[in-house]
């Protein structure tokens, strides 16, 4: 559920990329930060080791603008990709209205994108979600690469059908402003209140 | 999220206000758990609050798991010693922070003292509040009302989403 200010009509969201080790999370973020026209977000934190791993979280606020009286804003997280990091990445997922899982396509990458999926829908479930419901969006990103899982590889293993899927190169932007556009329209589309 | 509908941010400003100035500390904040700041009071000109609702969030959080590896379910409080600033953190309710900044260690006993206070106070209104949220819900849903998201909202929230991102 969203935070409501009601008294100062404020409506915040939040958006979690979520994903294994070096899928390109991180990228997709400050993609998008850099994007943006400065009057729709806020400053980017990046919380990262000496190697440019993301050790607790990047985060944005980005501003939707006022609509029907409310400001709605979307704060953008992303999660450690890396497997020992499993406390942070559950305490940051905690309260997300949506996830961008981002997938690593690199064919020697399958079985990381499939573990990390399976602990994405185990950290949902712990807070009482029903990720079957859930707004997540999959990017098969790293399209640019010369071996590649083949898209709708990892909804045939996991059995998973309905999710917008998306494919992207993050390192040059390509499908990363649609996969976040279909996400957060995802979001709005389930958002009750 | 801690703070919910019904508890007024002004109200919440007032009471840290209340506290800044017992206490002689320079800003106050009240952060819910998702990394938002709910209310804030006296000097805020110098702070990202932002930025630091989300990072004093993610602190908190990290704290709660290192508690549990000690055996403890929690921290309530974190402080924070700098060179000229300090910060004392403490739990409001599980999960909501109040963040005091203040200057001159020497007025740590105070701080501690009326953030104490003011934390009772605070999850005083914040229970009492809830309550009736719930039954204001709840016959909410009985009419069968939506209260912001109507298809007028978010028809215009898509056509935003749509424009903001759009691919160029
Ligand atoms: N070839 C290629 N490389 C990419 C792409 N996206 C990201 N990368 C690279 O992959 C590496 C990891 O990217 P990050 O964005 O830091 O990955 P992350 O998911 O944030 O990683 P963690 O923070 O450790 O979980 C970097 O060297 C990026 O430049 C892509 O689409 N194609
Ligand atoms: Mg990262």
């Amino acid at each position: 559920m969203p935070h409501i200010n009601y008294e100062d009509k404020e409506l915040v969201f939040k958006i979690v990329y979520y994903g294994p080790g070096l899928s390109g999370k991180t990228t997709n973020l400050v993609y998008i930060h850099n994007a943006l026209d400065r009057d729709k977000r806020g400053d980017i934190i990046v919380l990262d080791t000496e190697e440019e791993r993301t050790l607790f979280f990047d985060f944005f606020p980005l501003h939707l603008g006022r609509i029907e009286g409310y400001q709605v804003k979307f704060n953008m997280f992303t999660v450690p990709g890396q497997v020992y990091y499993e406390a942070s990445r559950r305490l940051i997922l905690e309260g997300a209205d949506g996830v961008v899982f981002v997938a690593d396509s690199a064919l020697s990458r399958m079985e990381e994108n499939i573990e990390s999926f399976l602990m994405l829908q185990n950290n949902l479930e712990s807070f009482g979600v029903d990720w079957r419901v859930f707004p997540i969006t999959l990017q098969y990103n790293k399209r640019d690469l010369p071996l590649l899982i083949p898209l709708g590889s990892i909804e045939k293993r996991l059995g998973l059908n309905g999710m917008p899927v998306t494919e992207s190169v993050a390192t040059d932007g390509t499908g990363v402003m649609e996969t976040i556009r279909l996400a957060s329209r995802l979001v709005i589309e389930r958002f009750q209140i | 999220m801690v703070v919910k509908r019904g508890v007024k941010k002004s109200e919440v400003a007032a009471v840290l206000e209340k506290l800044i100035e017992k206490s002689g500390s320079l800003t106050g904040l009240l952060i819910t758990k998702e990394g938002v700041s709910f209310a804030e009071a006296g000097d805020t000109s110098y702070l990202n609050t932002t930025a630091m609702a989300a990072l004093v969030a993610g602190m908190f959080s990290a704290t709660r798991e290192v508690a549990r590896l000690v055996g403890e379910d929690q921290f309530s409080i974190l402080l924070q010693q700098g060179e000229n600033r300090h910060i004392h953190i403490s739990l409001i309710q599980d999960s909501g922070m109040m963040v005091v900044i203040f200057e001159g260690y020497e007025r740590i006993g105070r701080v501690r003292h009326e953030a104490r206070k003011t934390g009772e106070e605070l999850s005083k209104m914040i229970t009492d509040k809830e309550e009736k949220r719930q039954e204001e819900s709840r016959e909410k849903k009985e009419k069968g009302e939506g209260i912001i998201a109507t298809s007028q909202f978010k028809e215009y929230a898509l056509n935003a989403i749509d424009r903001i991102f759009e691919t160029r």
